[in-house]
């Protein structure tokens, strides 16, 4: 081990003391900046991480929307299936429609879905809170959690759903008798919104309502692992082009560009902005170093008077400050994590504490504090921690190299 | 928590820690010639040293006496290398050896602190390590490798009577414990001259008398000069030639 290594971790944490003042507030410093940047940082991933994956499992990963109708879906079905890249995908019908039970009326948005093909593709199975998705068929209903809340449904409640076919008919003085359902199931994605206000149904239900015969609005696509979804929208087009379908397919990323845009800079503002903690935390590493160098004066041109060279000196400050950067950032992470770890219990708290419940699902959208800890986002951290303390050692041990031996041993 | 350090600079020529040869014996470790040293004070200057010179044969020691504020520490300071002249010259034997053409001022200063080991007045021995880190550390600064700075510092420890007291913080050990650490350190990288700037001036008589005959005899028995500067008549004479420090000129 070189001297200088070995001296700064000696004055750092000088034998025969548990508890050097200094060393520790200078390592808790550093420790609060890292563990204040994982926690946001992984909050914000997982907001986003969720958002993404919201959107992926309810939408696919690619989603094909024809321009009006796309009929012969099964035609093109077929022919989308066989684009590289790949491996599902579904036909869907959705529309507004007027729900009421008990005289409560509700405009949720109605999904048809096509039940053999629609697991492929997004986990529907994942979300059923109540009843089962085997049990939807053509005279049923599968309503979000909050919807059936709000109406006071059960499993085995018969509603009345009344599509805008029914405007038609009613211009044409004909009798007008809602589709009548029964719920089947209760489903909780865990996005207020869509929670809100989304009911499922069979395809050929929604066919139905809105009079659509076999044609659909759209096709969710599922990709085979690692495929590019940009990509294989680019080819699924190409072939929708060519065989002169009124249709566009876009990625998930394409088709909500802006708002992942929004997501992604948020979370780089909150890095960026909380980066300058662990600045504040360097400029108390700087402060205390040059404490210490000011009280080890007398060392220092010792030092020099042994024949130690002024870069040597230098050295030993520069590592004082690494080795707070690196303790200060193991410690942040370990703080971090376990904070993460024991989020949803702290905001649980926090919240019964506060009487504030319901306030994080109403404004954030989700029932629990999402996390997502990207390992690249880690690596980054560390490094801007470890330099940035690092470099607040510089100021001192430049310092500390310039003293003449003969005047630092005279200082009283 | 490391227990060990090492330094990567290469060993010391074998002549630095050689007991010299009976041709080397009168010739000269060091050779201060005509030394001035002023000093502002205010307005004016005010000259210390006016043209001190000193010769230091190898294995001799000198003592150098003089009042508070003769100049002795500048002297020793300038004699070390911690300061510079401001005219006159200072030569150590075997300085330009260790040094190859085109080595950086730093490269110099260590190969000066293995040529003389410094005592001082208040032992700044380094509180946080313990007091064979202490005498390690200063070997390594002057490039010993790790296993032969313990080895010297282990042996020169035992030689001041400190062989228990090894793991012990210099807060843990006595004014003479202290000392005797700083004579180790001093003597770590087996330099061939000692300069002791009044090693006794924070002892009591009776230690003070002890550590100065442990020095002396740990510099006979290794050839090793030493220059020492003291108050005290009676330590002074023990060296074998005395000097005195008077108006800026050594007599």
């Amino acid at each position: 081990m070189l001297w200088p290594f070995y001296l700064a971790l000696r004055q750092l944490f000088p034998s025969g003391r548990w508890f050097p003042f200094f060393t520790v507030i200078s390592i808790l410093g550093v420790a609060l900046g890292v563990a204040l940047l994982v926690v946001s940082t992984s909050v914000m991933g997982g907001f986003g991480y969720q958002i993404r994956q919201m959107i992926v499992d309810t939408q696919g990963e690619v989603q094909l929307r024809a321009y009006g109708l796309l009929y012969e879906p099964e035609t093109v079905l077929d022919e989308v299936e066989r684009v590289p890249g790949v491996a599902a995908a579904t036909p869907f019908a959705e529309g507004v429609a007027m729900l009421e039970f008990a005289r409560k009326p509700a405009f949720p948005a109605v999904q048809g879905i096509d039940l053999e093909r629609a697991e492929a593709v997004v986990p529907l199975r994942h979300f059923v809170r109540a009843g089962s998705l085997d049990a939807l068929d053509d005279d049923s209903v599968i309503l979000s959690a909050p919807l059936a809340q709000s109406l006071g449904v059960r499993l085995g409640s018969r509603i009345d759903l009344y599509s805008p076919l029914l405007l038609e008919r009613l211009k044409g003085d004909q009798v007008v008798m809602p589709r009548e359902l029964e719920v089947v199931g209760i489903f909780e994605i865990g996005h207020q919104q869509l929670d809100n206000a989304l009911v499922l149904v069979t395809l050929r239900t929604m066919q139905e309502l809105y009079g659509l015969g076999d044609a659909v609005h759209g096709i969710n696509v599922k990709l085979a692992e690692g495929s590019d979804p940009d990509a294989v929208a680019a080819r699924i087009n190409t072939v929708l082009a060519a065989e002169g379908r009124p249709a566009q397919a876009r990625s998930w990323l394409d088709a909500n560009e802006d708002f992942l845009f929004v997501l992604q800079l948020e979370k780089n503002m909150i890095f960026f902005l909380l980066t300058f903690i662990i600045v504040v935390s360097a400029f108390s590493v700087a402060s205390s170093l040059l404490i210490a160098v000011v009280r080890k004066t007398r060392e220092i041109g010792l030092l020099g008077a042994l024949g130690a060279q002024p870069v040597a000196v230098a050295l030993c400050f520069c590592f004082q400050g690494f080795f707070i950067g690196v303790l200060g950032t193991g410690c942040g992470l370990g703080l971090g994590l376990t904070f993460l770890h024991f989020r949803n219990d702290v905001v649980r708290l926090f919240t019964e504490l506060t009487g504030s419940e319901q306030v994080l699902a109403r404004f954030y959208q989700f029932s629990q504090l999402p996390s997502h800890t990207a390992r690249g986002d880690l690596v980054l951290i560390v490094i801007c921690a470890v330099v940035i303390s690092t470099l607040a050692g510089l100021l001192p041990a430049w310092r500390a190299a310039r003293f003449k031996p003969v005047e630092a041993l005279r200082a009283e | 928590m490391p227990d060990d350090f090492h330094n990567d600079a290469p060993p010391l020529p074998e002549s630095a820690s050689a007991t010299p040869t009976t041709a080397d014996v009168a010739a000269p470790i060091l050779e201060a010639r005509d030394l001035h040293k002023a000093f502002a004070s205010g307005d004016r200057q005010l000259a210390v040293l006016r043209g001190a010179s000193l010769r230091v044969a190898t294995g001799e020691s000198v003592s150098i006496r003089g009042e508070s504020g003769a100049g002795k520490s500048t002297l020793l300071n300038l004699l070390a290398g911690l300061d510079a002249p401001d005219s006159g010259t200072v030569h150590w034997q075997g300085l330009a050896a260790r040094l190859r053409p085109g080595v950086s001022g730093g490269a110099r200063t260590r190969a000066l602190a293995s040529l003389r080991g410094i005592i001082f007045q208040s032992f700044y021995l380094i509180p946080e390590i313990d007091a064979l880190a202490n005498v390690r550390l200063a070997g390594a600064i002057c490039g010993l490798p790790r296993k032969e700075a313990a080895a010297r510092a282990r042996e020169l420890l035992a030689r001041v009577g400190l062989s228990e007291r090894t793991r012990h913080l210099p807060a843990q050990l006595s004014g003479g414990e202290r000392q005797r650490v700083a004579i180790a350190r001093a003597l770590v990288a087996a330099p061939p001259l000692i300069l002791a700037d009044e090693p006794t001036g924070n002892l009591d008589e009776h230690t003070g008398d002890a550590v100065v005959e442990l020095l002396l005899n740990l510099c006979r028995e290794r050839q090793t000069g030493l220059v020492l500067v003291t108050h005290n008549p009676a330590h002074a004479a023990k060296c074998a030639r005395q000097l005195t420090l008077h108006d800026g000129l050594l007599a």
